[in-house]
């Protein structure tokens, strides 16, 4: 069937490094789609493997991003222009390279007699790939704290300084879901059926009368429902913040226990998406943010960050649905000129910009700091949350860009 | 076409260039009949390469435009109530019973069709484009994902329609919002970045007829360092091509300041960016000369789409 023996053995080992170390979700459809792409395309051609392969097995721009390095470094290992003139067309010359790597690579790594199992199941390439089912279904999620971890053992002392996330308790549930219920947006563009509406509804009017012989004794009606709003929290993990930030972290925590529509960031000198972290400690795992840990220290930077954010992350996160919650205590080294650029595009491309800085509770505190001055006219509500108690009043405060 | 060469030769003929990347996906999507999710920045020919797949297929598109609010009833299929009504009252006495009264009502001559429905009832198999689908609400998208599974459709009142030719699906997203893992697992994955130097110059090239080398030239250097500032909205291919027209349409033949100045709207659509290129004017004037000469003008005519941003091609 396959006109190279043995290229669904290499092509699984191949699918499995992009698995293990690069986080790509590869399932069996996957790598059925992939063994038949093969089939159709000309396999002398190595460009054209490389498209079709990278057009089955990524799912999104950055997996893109990283496939072609990970195809070059499997199937043609070594310096360019050893050796590699000889494209995956002659089986004698890509086999035993790719093989011979995949178990240098690993030696202790425990996949016996999967060599022998493989060239077995070389020509059903579905039953090979359950065999490897189980390592797509371990938490990916799990493996960057675990690297942090791994990486800052030396330090282990330390790490019950890393925010550590719960699930959120029932009154911070509660405040959440009133935030959301009392922020207005105005109404939707989608039309709904209601017991009461602003427009007749023939359809379901017709097919109700269906009940009754044909007459329509009831009118229904549809209406259009509340825009929901989507939240982004930018919460600063700066060792100034360090007690602060875990407040902050919480309230993300409970807003995405009421809501899918929140994406949460921390940073300090560079900015990390923790949304996957805070849904799952929504929906009851404790999670610890190993890497935080490691942002803290040095001076935070939050135009820069800010506008990183922007660049990054603006495009899909931001809408006139979107309250920005940033959590910090404007205590900037970075540019002023930057942040107040950042935080005008913030102000503009959202629904409205809350600034959460703890300092607030502090008697006689005034936002002075260069940061925060520069920071003040774009936000629209200024606010401090320190308990659930903290986020009920808030939901009051809050106000929207109009 | 089955072969990506033969699919770039065949685009290129209708005046789309494709670098072999693409024709791969779109190989790969023909033989696997599997739908081709395409990402990129905006304007970059996401939704044109649909429509030229098929001319090249020698079959029909057809389109579904994603706006937020989009629902089942606009996207698949209405019941014709006002017909249905009518024929109610006009068949009252013509003593049928109530079971065939409402069998007949409830038939396809009543149906409309919406554009999902129309794809997969389709003697041939269409195109269909489902176009900037992150700009519909997650709803959408997971009711969207039935169909490209199962690629049929259930009506409670007539039962289920298979497809009888599955669609060569097309789904185009701006990244406006995240899609959803679901989604992007039922799909193959293309991104689709801003061309190089020379793809763009080709482009030009196949898409402006008469337009010289030398602005040509021009403009896709000038585009390369526009999408190398951090704009707000970075311009695409679409809107080289208008600037090639437009330039063309005042009969330049090479761009120098005065003349950037006055066609910069056709290119930055927002006034901030105006400024991001006043700051940095320096990587910008090395590619404009100062010198200006006489042009030969041909007699050329526009048809400029300028509601969509895009030039269609010219008929032969």
């Amino acid at each position: 069937m396959y006109p190279f023996g043995n290229l669904p053995d290499n092509l699984i080992a191949f699918c499995e490094i992009l698995r293990r170390d690069h986080g790509f979700r590869i399932g069996v459809g996957e790598l059925q789609d992939a063994a038949r792409a093969l089939e159709v395309v000309k396999l002398s051609d190595e460009l054209a493997v490389r498209h079709a392969l990278r057009s089955i097995l990524s799912r999104t721009r950055d997996e893109a991003a990283v496939f072609d390095r990970a195809f070059m470094e499997f199937f043609f290992p070594g310096p360019p222009g050893e050796q590699q003139a000889g494209m995956p067309s002659t089986r004698r010359e890509l086999e035993p390279e790719a093989a011979g790597r995949e178990e240098h690579r690993e030696p202790g790594r425990a996949r016996p007699g999967e060599a022998e199992e493989a060239e077995e199941d070389a020509e059903r390439p579905e039953a090979a790939g359950e065999a490897l089912v189980p390592l797509a279904t371990e938490p990916e999620a799990e493996a960057p704290a675990l690297l942090a971890r791994a990486r800052y053992s030396p330090q282990a002392e330390a790490a019950g300084a890393a925010p550590e996330l719960t699930r959120a308790e029932p009154a911070w549930r509660d405040a959440a879901r009133a935030l959301v219920r009392r922020l207005h947006l105005g109404l939707s563009r989608r039309w709904r059926p209601a017991a009461r509406g602003r427009r007749f509804d023939l359809r379901r009017t017709l097919r109700a009368s269906l009940q009754t012989g044909g007459e329509a004794l009831e009118a229904r009606w549809l209406r259009r429902s509340r825009r929901a709003p989507r939240f982004v929290l930018l919460v600063d993990g700066s060792r100034s913040m360090s007690t602060y930030a875990e407040t902050a972290l919480k309230v993300a925590v409970a807003i995405a226990s009421v809501t899918m529509r929140v994406e949460v960031f921390t940073f300090s000198t560079s900015l990390r998406r923790v949304t996957d972290d805070v849904r799952r400690a929504a929906a009851g795992e404790t999670r610890r943010l190993e890497y935080l840990q490691y942002a803290w220290g040095g001076g935070t930077s939050i135009g820069a960050c800010l506008r990183e954010f922007l660049q990054r992350f603006g495009g899909r996160s931001l809408s006139r649905d979107t309250i920005v919650i940033v959590a910090s205590d404007g205590l900037d080294v970075g540019d002023p000129g930057l942040l107040r650029e950042a935080m005008r595009e913030l102000h503009g491309r959202s629904a409205g910009l809350v600034w959460l800085n703890p300092l607030l509770e502090t008697p006689g505190y005034e936002p002075t700091a260069a940061g925060m001055s520069v920071a003040r006219p774009y936000v629209t509500t200024f606010a401090s949350i320190n308990d659930q108690a903290g986020l009920v009043r808030f939901s009051r405060l809050v106000r929207l860009r109009t | 076409m089955t072969d990506a060469t033969a699919i770039r030769a065949r685009f290129r003929e209708r005046g789309f260039i494709v670098d072999e990347a693409f024709a791969t996906a779109l190989q790969i999507m023909l033989a696997l009949e599997k739908p081709l999710l395409i990402e990129g920045p905006a304007g970059v020919g996401k939704t044109e390469s649909a429509k030229v797949l098929a001319e090249v297929l020698e079959t029909r598109i057809i389109r579904l435009q994603c706006y937020e609010g989009l629902d089942a009833m606009a996207a698949l299929y209405e019941w014709n109530y006002p017909r249905q009504m009518l024929h109610a009252r006009l068949s009252e006495t013509e003593g049928l019973s109530l079971e065939d009264r409402e069998a007949h009502m409830f038939s396809e001559p009543f149906l409309l069709k919406r554009p999902l429905l129309e794809a997969i009832t389709q003697d041939r198999s269409p195109v269909l484009l489902i176009d900037e689908v992150d700009r519909a609400d997650e709803a959408f998208e997971a009711f969207l994902l039935e169909l490209l599974a199962e690629w049929q459709v259930t009506i409670p009142e007539l039962g289920t329609i298979r497809a009888r030719h599955k669609p060569r699906v097309i789904v185009t997203s701006n990244r406006t919002r995240e899609l959803s893992d679901a989604l992007r697992r039922r799909c193959l994955f293309l991104w689709l970045p801003y061309p190089s130097l020379e793809q763009e110059i080709d482009i030009l090239r196949a898409r402006v007829p008469g337009l010289s080398d030398r602005l040509a030239q021009q403009i896709a250097q000038l585009m390369q360092v526009l999408r190398g500032l951090s704009l707000q909205k970075a311009p695409g291919v679409a809107e080289s091509l208008d600037w090639a027209m437009a330039l063309m349409s005042l009969h330049r033949d090479h761009l120098d300041a005065q003349t950037l100045e006055q066609t910069l709207g056709c290119v930055l659509k927002v006034h901030e960016d105006r400024g991001v290129l006043d700051t940095h004017r320096a990587a910008v004037e090395p590619i404009l000369e100062g010198a200006s000469t006489a042009l030969e003008s041909g007699g050329y005519s526009l048809e400029t789409d300028f509601g969509i941003g895009s030039v269609s091609r010219p008929r032969r």
